[in-house]
């Protein structure tokens, strides 16, 4: 008697749990921690964007906007790792927003903390693209320069931005 | 369901004093890794300034109060006691406070758009033992829930995954060239984090080989779908392919997943039994000794 009673409630707390889990999921895109479908690498061969950062400190000349190769980005290598920066938030910064404000360019901005104090960092946007050929291209746009004090956004690009708001 | 249930939880069977110290070691390990999430994401948030994607309940509440005057490191703190308050049984609802300042936690960490499941499978666990406090007095029922618990939703999330791919990508997701794109992807990842340019012997070999990367996914792939495996007895062999699967997304992509790779290993093998042999050859003074500690502590 007792086991069946275990048995039940082990049911329905199970079952609970799924149907909770199925709910949150779908009315969340499919994310509501630590409830998920686990989308990562589901798209298998699709376009991707990601970023990096160059130190422009001691590049001689105006800023460049033009897209380069990894072979001819300007400056220095700029390592994320070393601030205790996560490449994912820079990335995201740069492929996920569809627009930009002035509490969003602070927020970017207080990412890289103390490290914009003495630096010129450039962020390059990385287009990954799946070619015909089956060949893989990788373009990197300038996206966004930062000094100490200010941020100038790549003017050829079409970037939202909420009024009163482009620097 | 009743066979699954009867499998995965077993409350009638006897419980050793082997299983009670395993628990107790597994009630640690969770420790570690709540403890570590929680002051890992707690001092990152404090580097944080907008919400690009709300996740979880940061699209109810606005989580931006955690990113200034500390607030991530005193939820740090509180769920660090919270889970103590669980461990040592002050309070019943010490895991439950636990698990909910941790979504917090979560939602307020991965507010900029990138999307980590490297902690799932801790919040599961954390879950399953929220749960078992609440709704179970008796502790062997709460350990043997939890064990089960977290052992259907661990094997349930990979198959998810591997659900997740063939509706969105169908069969062909396994196309050796989607290999090559992340192997890609990750390496100006790798780039931006460490500002060297590199790929190790085991990525290059991939990326000369279609056949390869094709198996490679293949074999990812089957593993992950037959997930669901580890609800039956021999649950060692699929979770020892998920663990190998981990270690060759390691090497592949340089993603790591630290805490799936642990409680893959820790609920794969059977320790309580090792530990029951083991406690066989001691003296039954020692072993009256450790069943006193272990029912004491646990």
């Amino acid at each position: 008697m007792e086991s069946m009673l275990h048995s039940v409630r082990i049911k329905r707390l199970l079952t609970g749990t799924l149907l909770v889990y199925a709910l949150l999921v779908s009315t969340h895109l499919g994310e509501f921690w630590p409830f998920s479908i686990y989308p990562m690498f589901s798209r298998g061969g699709h376009d991707w964007s990601r970023a990096i950062v160059r130190d422009m400190k001691g590049s001689a000349g105006a800023i460049r906007w033009e897209p380069s190769s990894i072979d001819t980005l300007p400056g220095e290598a700029f390592a994320l790792d070393d601030q205790g920066i996560n490449q994912n938030d820079i990335a995201n910064f740069v492929a996920k927003s569809a627009q930009w404000s002035p509490r969003r360019v602070a927020a970017m901005r207080k990412v890289f903390g103390p490290a914009l104090d003495s630096r010129q960092l450039l962020l390059y946007r990385a287009d990954g693209r799946l070619e015909e050929d089956k060949s893989i291209t990788v373009t990197f746009t300038p996206f966004i320069f930062m000094t100490s004090d200010s941020t100038y956004f790549n003017p050829s690009l079409d970037i939202s931005f909420e009024s009163e708001s482009n620097p | 369901m009743t066979a699954l249930i009867h499998r995965l939880f077993d409350f009638e069977r006897d419980e050793s004093v082997g299983e009670v110290l395993f628990y107790r070691v597994f009630e640690l390990i969770v420790m570690y890794w709540v403890v570590f999430f929680a002051w890992k994401w707690g001092l990152y948030i404090q580097r944080l300034g907008d919400i690009v994607l709300p996740l979880g309940i940061a699209n109810y509440v606005d989580v931006s109060f955690m990113f200034t005057g500390g607030m991530s490191l005193w939820n740090a703190a509180l769920i660090s006691i919270a889970f103590f308050v669980g461990l040592v049984r002050i309070s019943r609802y010490g895991y439950l406070a636990a698990f909910l300042l941790m979504h917090l936690q979560y939602a307020s960490r991965f507010v900029l758009g990138e999307i980590s499941h490297g902690s799932n499978v801790i919040g599961f666990v954390l879950l399953g033992m929220a749960l078992a406090a609440v709704f179970f007095e008796d502790m062997t029922h709460r350990r043997r829930f939890v064990i089960g618990f977290s052992i259907f939703f661990i094997g349930l999330g990979y198959s998810t995954a591997a659900v997740s791919k063939l509706v969105a990508s169908g069969v062909f997701w396994v196309d050796g060239s989607h290999l090559w794109m992340w192997i890609h992807e990750r390496t100006v990842d790798t780039y931006s984090l460490t500002g060297v340019l590199s790929q190790n012997p085991l990525q290059r070999t991939l990326l000369d080989s279609h056949l390869l990367s094709t198996l490679t996914l293949a074999f990812g792939l089957v593993t992950e779908f037959f997930g669901f495996l580890m609800w039956y007895r021999r649950r060692w062999i699929i979770m020892t392919l998920l663990f190998s699967m981990h270690i060759g997304i390691l090497m592949s992509m340089k993603i790591n997943f630290p805490a799936n790779n642990v409680l893959l290993l820790v609920l794969a093998y059977p320790w309580a039994s090792l530990l029951d042999h083991g406690l066989g050859h001691l003296k039954k003074a020692s072993i009256d000794r450790i069943r006193w500690i272990s029912s004491v502590l646990c």
